[in-house]
Parts: structure tokens; sequence; C-alpha cells
């Protein structure tokens, strides 16, 4: 039984000009994030921040654009082209297929469009991910992730920080991130950036803080039954003499006896009758955070450790002193501020004098 | 609407000699058993996967305190149960072929090479578990992914030994025939793929 | 296309089962496709219905900013399960197991499936693993949400084993379910159904099969990894014995991501049945639809790693998954300006099916856009674990998969029952709806830029009034569900005789009965054409008899 067709005149009544009102509406809507900042609602606290923001007004110029047609086509063409009350019952639609032309122009478009957001997108991304880490890590701080608070470790200053982060403005920023017992999260949403901390692996981020103010601090990696509490303080970027003074407080708190770590002890430690295999579990909890077992180039924080007791051609140690044990072991007790940042002390690490013959029997077993 | 029952006759299935209807039954269920073997396939790569990603994680291996796996034993064992999937090829030809005897004494051959790499496989797990103290949970990751892949694949070749026995009794009592025998298929591809995950296995526990 | 071959006798197409006796073997422990179907229907809508009610307690404990409805505890236990059994015991088997089960065969030609015994075992699996899943709040039900990684899982009392296990049944029986699909789709067209000219709602089920016959065993893995850690202390990702949590997130994801489009592309071919026939016209871009869900289903594994961009990933890792992900927009886009070209030039009626089959369009595309965000890394740095991602999946999962669900239940409730559904109650479930669910989600977006996380059972004080419009807006959501459910069970009762063909529609399903016999064809037709061309002849051979007073086929013997 073949059924009555319709006819459509050209693209049906209306159609123009309700695109016309689309598009208006579309750039209506796409000069309002051209000129809007988005700090109107969150600010932005480090340099980077304000890329990614452009990045965000891109996406929602282009999305919001996108969605006004789709929304403004599915509600006209239902309305116009709906089945009228005087219409006979077996009135049918238009009998096309399929548009070769238009269904090709649909897919290169987008297609474009998606080489366009991918340049947008690698443009920021390529700074942030790629070309920090040849960048000068300029100051090197850390954050370590509890259930339900963060800590931090500062170069010079004894074990932990507590309460809020200070970070002085206009200067360049290394934050090495992890956890000491789940997963973590370290985001500062006036930095836009966020990483995971994990415990056995050390992440980072790093920006340039360009703006004095009070941030949160908050955690979005669910850690437990008060993650929505973990996030009470604060990240506090303030001017350098502000900072310093911050920084010169914790450092005589951290070294008073009240908040003291215990001393290390100052006798050479006895290395016989170390476990490789107690060294090996002790090294993955304690210091693959920063070592790779690895060549010395293989460096994450520290140097890569493979080698270090074995390969005649591994360099001195940092400390200038040639690799053998018992200086391996020296760099354990006292730990060593170098160049590639701080090695915490045996007290720091809370590694007792048989836990460093472990490991260093460990190190002495990597061949 | 009166529905007549009429008993079922093989002779409505076929035409020209060709049972249509088991023809088409069996087409889809080889599909679905090669399906089934690609998802198994699946379950050793989701392990296989987490073995190399750990192993690459920066470990030394094997870790301290752990010796090599005995690659010389674990090769000859490869070799028994790289002997069944041959016998097992045999017993299918013998049996397309017609030749009852011969098929019979490989597909009894390949459950005997079966149960003795198992039991290579119980002499080198109690090895490992009491001389060299290598344990599932107790040796990191080394016993993690040792002991869990080839536990699984131990346990695919015991299932299979089981189908094989199976087969054997059912072929005795006259299930098969010479055009009609799916299960036998069923069971060759099935052994076939316990060996090729072995070859996976043995390469990269034993050789790399 | 070529012509189909003259039908030759004695195949599968002409061994018709007997009809099963007795209430056992016809409704419960029965092999018939149909009933299967309708099995994981109900058992479906039962856990939409509590797994709903969880979300509710969400809601009703988010109305205040420092919480108080339950205990932080309870409302992490509660979160989880809501998550979990809202993917794996709702969307999923709705979509593959009801769905799929009733209407694949039947548009196919078929009898049944390919297994059926095996699809019967597959839905048992179904229910008793859900029991399971919400037995694990008698002890100790996990709290780490649908995703639970470790260390956090590890340390999770035994409800978590019980969900590693839980989910590790209904993962086989989606794995047999898409190994059954993909033999029956390959192999039992009737007679002359090329694969281009399978409706299009086929070539989603067969998208959509070897996700779940490949992706789910790649989660089966991870469970018993997870499982095996924490009965038996086997390291896998504790890192304090060498084991990395990462290592989880790739196995879980590497699943969960196509797990994704196992719980959209059968909505896709859902919409796409529905858009044409009450547009009364062929769905624009036929070729164009199959091909883009078979893209959609292979790329979508190569994207697992955009849900870790900020785990710790080495960062050149982050460009290939970052670039897959937005390829794959491509492809989807295709389907969104396919299906509003079928608008254009129709003669539109709004029934219910169609309503939610055009909302289904534009709150799914809205759920695409703001993927974008998620998808390209210094946008995702921000937004990883905020209410911007929960914003995200609840309108891909909601507008988009819950509303292609209740436009496919309208439009095949007359076929599965007999009866039509009430269309003023239908109407009121969907406006009702889709302002009830707009009022809950789309604050969401801007909560999460501006410094929610998710996962939080208390919160900072300045979102409490947004949170508050939403957990209002969430219960006009419920009222309109409730009327859903109200409308069947009215329906089911009283609802009028629907007929073969209430929708005038041209696939196979609706050419027999209301609801079919159990046999679905007297005589398994010839198919010679596409569906969609409604001006012209249905093109099938052989129906002649479906809908008269022709006896039934004879059924062979038992085998």
């Amino acid at each position: 039984m073949v059924e009555k067709q319709s006819s459509v005149k050209g693209l049906g009544p209306g159609f123009w000009p309700f695109t016309a009102f689309l598009a208006l509406l579309a750039i209506a809507n796409s000069y309002f994030w051209a000129v809007t900042p988005l700090s109107r609602w969150m600010p932005t606290a480090v340099t980077v921040a304000t890329e990614i923001d452009e990045l965000f007004r891109v996406f929602l110029a282009v999305g919001i654009s996108l969605f006004i047609f789709i929304l403004g086509y599915a509600v006209f063409f239902s309305i116009s082209f709906r089945a009228r009350k005087d219409d006979p019952p077996d009135a049918l639609g238009v009998q096309i297929h399929d548009n070769h032309k238009l269904e090709l122009w649909w897919t290169v478009i987008p297609t474009i469009a998606v080489i366009l957001i991918s340049w947008a997108s690698v443009r920021v991304w390529f700074p942030i991910q790629i070309a920090s880490a040849s960048t000068p890590a300029g100051l090197v701080v850390e954050s370590i992730g509890h259930q339900w608070f963060y800590t931090f470790r500062y170069p010079g200053i004894n074990g932990e920080v507590t309460g809020n982060m200070h970070l002085p403005v206009g200067e360049p920023v290394t934050l090495n991130v992890t956890s000491e017992d789940v997963i973590h999260s370290f985001w500062v949403p006036a930095m836009r950036l966020k990483q995971d901390m994990v415990p056995g692996l050390v992440n980072v981020m790093r920006f340039t803080t360009d703006r004095v103010g009070r941030y949160r601090i908050i955690c979005t990696e669910f850690c437990g039954v008060n993650h929505g509490l973990m996030n009470k303080q604060r990240l506090i970027i303030e001017p350098k003499a502000q900072y310093e003074a911050w920084y010169h407080h914790w450092q005589i708190k951290n070294a008073t006896a009240s908040n003291a770590l215990p001393q290390i002890s100052s006798a050479p430690i006895d290395l016989s009758d170390g476990s490789a295999a107690a060294g090996q579990v002790l090294f993955t909890q304690k210091c693959s955070a920063c070592h790779a077992i690895g060549p010395f180039s293989q460096r994450i924080v520290g140097p890569g450790l493979k080698g270090v007791l074995h390969d005649p051609a591994h360099p001195n140690l940092l400390s200038g002193k040639p690799a053998t044990p018992a200086n391996v072991a020296d760099i354990l007790q006292h730990g060593l501020q170098g160049s590639y940042g701080q090695m915490p002390t045996q007290v720091q690490n809370a590694l007792t004098d048989k836990d460093i013959a472990n490991l260093v029997a460990y190190l002495n077993s990597l061949k | 609407m009166a529905v007549a029952s009429l008993p079922h006759q093989h002779a409505e299935h076929t035409e020209g000699g060709v049972d249509r209807f088991y023809e088409e039954t069996r087409d889809l269920r080889l599909t679905g058993f090669l399906f089934f073997l690609f998802s198994d396939v699946v379950l050793f790569s989701s392990f296989i996967f987490a073995y190399l990603y750990l192993r690459n994680s920066g470990q030394s291996w094997p870790p301290p305190g752990i010796a090599r796996l005995d690659v010389a034993f674990a090769a000859w064992n490869s070799v028994v149960l790289f002997g069944s999937g041959a016998t097992m090829h045999y017993a299918l030809e013998n049996w397309k072929h017609g030749n009852f005897n011969k098929y019979a004494g490989s597909l009894i051959a390949t459950i005997v090479l079966g149960i003795a790499f198992l039991g290579g496989q119980a002499y080198e797990y109690t090895h490992l578990y009491f001389v060299d103290k290598v344990s599932w949970a107790g040796s990191g990751i080394f016993g993690a992914s040792f002991f869990t892949l080839t536990g699984m694949h131990g346990f695919h070749v015991a299932v299979g030994v089981v189908y094989l026995t199976v087969l054997l009794l059912q072929s005795i009592h006259g299930v098969y025939t010479k055009d009609k025998y799916f299960g036998l298929t069923a069971g060759t591809l099935y052994w076939h793929f316990v060996d090729i995950i072995w070859v996976v296995l043995f390469s990269i526990f034993y050789l790399i | 296309m070529a012509i189909a071959a003259t039908h030759v006798g004695g195949g599968i197409a002409d061994h018709v089962h007997p009809e099963p006796q007795g209430f056992i073997r016809r409704y419960v422990f029965s092999i018939d496709h149909k009933i299967i179907g309708i099995q994981y229907l109900i058992t479906g809508f039962i856990f939409l219905v509590l797994a709903g009610l969880l979300a509710e307690v969400i809601r009703t404990q988010l109305m205040n900013a420092n919480g108080g409805f339950v205990s932080n505890n309870t409302y992490n236990e509660v979160y989880s399960i809501h998550g979990s059994a809202m993917v794996w015991l709702v969307v999923i088997p709705l979509m593959t197991g009801a769905f799929g089960n009733f209407v694949m065969p039947l548009q196919l030609g078929a009898r049944d499936v390919a297994f059926p015994w095996l699809n019967m075992i597959s839905f048992w699996m179904f229910p008793v693993a859900g029991l399971m899943l919400f037995s694990s709040f008698l002890m100790g039900a996990p709290v780490a949400g649908w995703t639970e990684y470790p260390p956090m899982s590890l340390q999770g009392e035994a409800g978590t084993s019980m969900w590693c296990a839980a989910i590790f049944l209904v993962g086989v029986s989606s794995t047999l379910t898409g190994m059954n699909f993909m033999v029956t789709i390959l192999k039992m067209r009737a007679p002359g159904m090329t694969l281009t000219r399978m409706p299009l709602f086929v070539w989603a089920q067969l998208a959509t099969a070897p996700l779940s016959m490949v992706a789910t065993t790649a989660l089966a893995g991870a469970l018993a990894a997870l499982f095996m850690e924490r009965q038996f202390g086997v390291p896998f990702f504790d890192p304090t014995k060498g084991g990395s949590p990462l290592l989880w997130q790739h196995m879980f994801w590497f699943y969960s991501h196509p797990a994704v489009y196992i719980m959209i592309l059968p909505a896709f071919g859902m919409i796409s049945e529905i858009l044409p026939t009450f547009a009364r016209k062929p769905i624009f871009g036929y070729k164009m639809i199959a091909f883009s869900s078979v893209t959609i289903a292979l790329a979508g594994f190569t994207v697992w790693a955009h849900h870790m961009f900020t785990s710790g990933l080495a960062p050149f890792m982050q460009l290939p998954f970052m670039i897959m992900t937005f390829v794959i927009a491509v492809p989807t886009g295709v389907k969104i300006f396919s299906w509003i070209t079928t608008l254009w030039g129709g003669k539109i009626h709004f029934t219910s099916a169609m309503l939610f089959a055009i909302g289904f369009v534009v709150l799914f595309a809205l759920g695409g856009i703001t993927g974008v965000f998620l998808a390209s890394v210094p946008t995702d740095l921000h937004l990883h674990g905020t209410y911007f991602v929960v914003a995200h999946f609840h309108y891909v999962l909601v507008g988009g998969s819950l509303m292609g669900i209740f436009a496919g239940f309208y439009y095949w409730f007359p076929k599965m029952s007999g009866r039509m559904m009430n269309e003023t109650l239908g109407k009121w479930h969907f406006w009702l709806f889709v302002a009830g669910f707009n009022g809950t989600f789309l604050p969401m977006h801007w909560l999460g830029f501006e410094g929610m996380p998710r996962r939080v059972a208390v919160y900072d004080p300045q979102y409490q009034f947004w949170n508050r419009v939403e957990s209002v807006s969430s219960y006009v959501m419920t009222i309109a569900i409730l009327l859903f459910f109200v409308n069947i069970l009215v329906s089911l009762r009283r609802g009028k005789k629907a007929g073969p063909n209430p929708w005038k529609a041209r696939t196979l399903e609706w050419q027999i009965p209301s609801p079919p016999h159990y046999y679905n064809f007297k005589h398994v037709p010839t198919v010679y054409g596409l569906p969609y061309d409604f001006s012209e002849p249905l093109p099938y051979r052989g129906l002649d008899d479906e809908l008269n007073d022709a006896p039934a086929p004879v059924p062979a013997g038992a085998h």
C-alpha cells in the first residue's frame, strides 16, 4: 500500500529567520565569554591559571553555541513539522534517506573542530606538563596527604609544617605531592591545577605564583569518612618579606625541643647483618617516592640508585665522597642538602640504625 | 490454533545427505566457543598486563632474596605440554579418519601428558614454597603474579583434563559419529588455547 | 543488494520448540528470549527503584551543608552502592538483557537467540548478583564509590569483598549475553537480511556485544585481583608491598570506559527506531549511524586513561588519550545531526516515546559537550573529582541512557503486553522528569568549577543554596518516575488493546501479534530491503499468515 508523501518548500517555513536568531544567540554567547574573565567566579592565583581559563572560555563559547543550535533546531523542527489535526491519518514526512553532501560537511567540519580543539588544548598542555620539567625548579616544596589533612615540607625546615601552606608571590614553585596512607588529591581551585597524592608515587605540579591571597586547598579524591572535611587548610600567597617571616618562624619552631624530632646519633652505623629483603620493603615504602631503581640519570627527585654501589662508572655521591656502603649510610643518617633537593635525615625519615643497615644491604645487592 | 505434535525425525532436516539443522547449530556453537576462548584470552591478558606493569615499575627482577626460576625444569615441563598438544591434534585427525583405536590412544596420551604437566607444576610449586620460601602472598609482586598466572593456567589445564576424559567416555559410548563430533573439535580447540597461553606465560616468566 | 536466495528448509529457522508447559517452565525458568527480556526488565526496574531511593538519601543529606540526615560513613556506603547498582544492575541489564533480548531476535526474524539455555542462566545470575550487592549493607558496604580505588578499597569492610563477588557475577552474566548476541546477530538473521538491511537497533546491539564480551572480562581480572589481595594478602595494589594503586585504575578503567558505551549504544539504536516511526520518514543517514556505532565501540577501547589525567600518568601519555577522546566526538556528533535531520520534514506525532527520544537527543548532546571540558587535560586538571564530573555523567546516563530506556519502554510496551500506555500520564512523566532532571544536575556544573568536590557527605556552606535547589528538583524527578510506574501498572490492567502495529512501524517485530506467539513467526520471512522507507511496501516476503488463523508451525520433538 503506497501512502501519500508530503513535500517541503526549501528548508521549511521560517527556517532561515530562525537560523539567524540562533546565530545571534550564539554570537552573543561567544562575545560574553570573550569578554568575561572566569576570575569573576574564581580567582586565579598562578600564571598558568589565566591560560587555562582562556581555554575554558573557548570551550564555553563553542560548546554552548553548539548546544544553542542543537536545542534550537530540535525544538523548531518538532514544532514546525508536527502533524496537524487536519492531516490525513496516513500522512508521511519527506522520504529522504540521506544527503551525501550534507553528511560530508557535517563530518568534515566537526573533524576540523576536533583538530582545532586539540591544537588549543595541546598549546596549553605542553608548557604545563612537558616543558615545565626543563625549566628551573624554583622553590621545591612537598605536600603529604594524610587522613584527613595536609602536611608540608620545605627545604631547610626540619620535619613537617602543619596548618596553612605559605608561598612567596611571583616565584616559580615545584610542588611534589605524595600520600602517607590512601590516595588523596591536592587541589587549589585558584590554581586550576590538581594532582592526586598517591602512596608510593610522587606527582609534580609546577607553577609560578602571581596573586597575593588566601586560597582553599581541597581534597578531591575519596579518602575516607572525613573526606568532605579535608578542605580547611589554606594556601597563602604573600609578599616575599612576609613569607620569609613565616618560614623563619617554622624553622625555629621545628628546631626546639618540644617539637623537634629525636637527635641523630653521632656514631657511624654498624652495617653488618643487614637484610637485603627487609631493605627492599623499606625502599619501596620510603625511598621509591624520590628514587628509582635504575641508572643514575633516571631521576624522580633524587638520582636512580641501581648501580650506586656496584657500577664503576657511577659518579661520586652528591656529598662529594666515593660511593661506598659507609658513605651511603652516612647520607641516610645525616641527610643531605644538595643540588637536587633535600635528602631527609634518618630522623625525618624515621629510620632506625637497623633500617639503614638493611637499606645499604639492599642497595649492595643490586647488580 | 491447533498445534500438531509430530515425533521428531532427523530425515526432515536432511536434504541431499546434509543435516542442515546440525550444520547450522554446529556453526553457532563453534562461533560461540571461539568467542568464549577469546574472552578467556582477555582474562589472562588483564593479569599479564598487571604483571608486566608491576615488573616495569622500577623494581629489580627477580627481587633480592628470590632465586631465578628454574628455566630448565620448566622447559621440560613445557615440552610435555606441547607434546600433549600434538597428541591431541592426532587424536582429532584419527577420529575424522575413522581410526577409533588410534584416536583413543592419542587422546589417552594427551590426558596423561596433561596430568604429567600438572605434576610438574605441583613439583615446582612445592620447591618454590618449601625450599626457596616463595609464597603467593608473602613474596611481594613476584609471588603474587607468578602464582596467580600459573595457577590460573594450571586450573585451566585441570579443567581441560577433566573435559578430555569426559570426551573420551562419551566417544566410547557412541555420542559422536564420523560426521558429528563437535565436542571433540571444541576439546581440541580448548587444549590448543591452553598451550598458547603457556607459550606466553613461559616467555614472560622464564625467558625475560 | 542481491535478491535473497529462496529459503532452503530444514535448518534452525524451521526448528520450533514445543510450547513450554507449566508456570515454572513458562515464566520462571524460561528459555524464551521474550520472557527472559521481560524478566530482565522487571528486575532492572526493581533495582532502579532501590538505587533511586539511595539517590534520594544522597540528595536529602546534601540539603544541608553540615549533613546530618545520615552518618558520613552511611552516606559513603549509599553513594557507592547507588553508583554500582545503577551501572551494573540497572542500565547495563536493561539496555542489553531487557531490550536486547526482547526486541533484537524479533527484528532479525529469528525464533530465539543462538543459545537460549545460556540466556536463561545469564538472566538468573543477575538477581542473585543484585541481592549480593545490596547485602553488602549488612556487612559494611564499600565506601569508595563504584570505582573502589585502592588503598581505600583494601581497607574496606567485608562488604567490599562482597562487592567484588557481586560485580564479578553480574559481569559473567553480561559477558555471556554479549557472546550470545554476537553469535545471534552474525548467524541468525532472516534470509536476505544482509548487515546493511538490519534495523539500527540491531546494529547498536552488534556494536555493544563485543564490548560486553571483551571489556567485562578485563574487569573480572581486576575484581579477582582486588578480592585476592583483600582476602589472602596477595599484593597487586598495595604500594607498601610493591604493588601499585595506579594498576587498579588502569585495569578498572580499561573496562569501565567501554562500559559507558555499553550503556549508551543500545539507546542510540532505540532512538534511531523511534524517531523515524513518529516522524513518518526514514532515519536520516542510516549507513553513517550504523558505521559510527561500530567506530565508537572500537575507539572506546583507546581512551580509558582520560579518567586518570591527575593520577600520575607519565605526562606524555596524556596526549594520545586526550586526542582520541576528542576524536570520538566526531562519530557521536554525526549521529546527533542525523537524528535532528530525521525530525526535519517529518509529520511528527508527539507520543511519550517520541518526547523522550527528542529529549534524549538534546540532553545527551549537552552531556557530550561537557565531556569536551573533561577530555582536555588543562581544563580537566581543574574539574577532575568535582561536581562538574558528576554533572557530566548524569547528563549522559540519565538525560541519555535513562531517557532512552523510558523511550524504548513506551515504544515497545504495546508489543510486550498487547496494551497501550496512558499517554496523558506519559506526558506528565516526561515534562516533570525533564524539569526535575535539569534542576538537579545543571547547577552541578558551576558548583564543580567553583570548588565543590565529589563524594562528600558534608560540604562548604557557600554551596548550600544550589544544593537545596538540586535536592528539591530531585524530588520532582522522583514523582515523575512514580507516575511512570503507576502508568505501567494501570496500563497492564486497563490499557487499550494495542493490536500488532499501533505505531504503523516497519521493522519485523511490528508485523506479528502483540504479544508475539512463543514461536515468534509462523514462517521466517525473507527480507529484501531496509525497513525505513514509508512510501514503499514492506520489504518482506512470507509474512502473509502472521496475523490470521493459519496454524502454528509444527514443533520438532525433543533433541
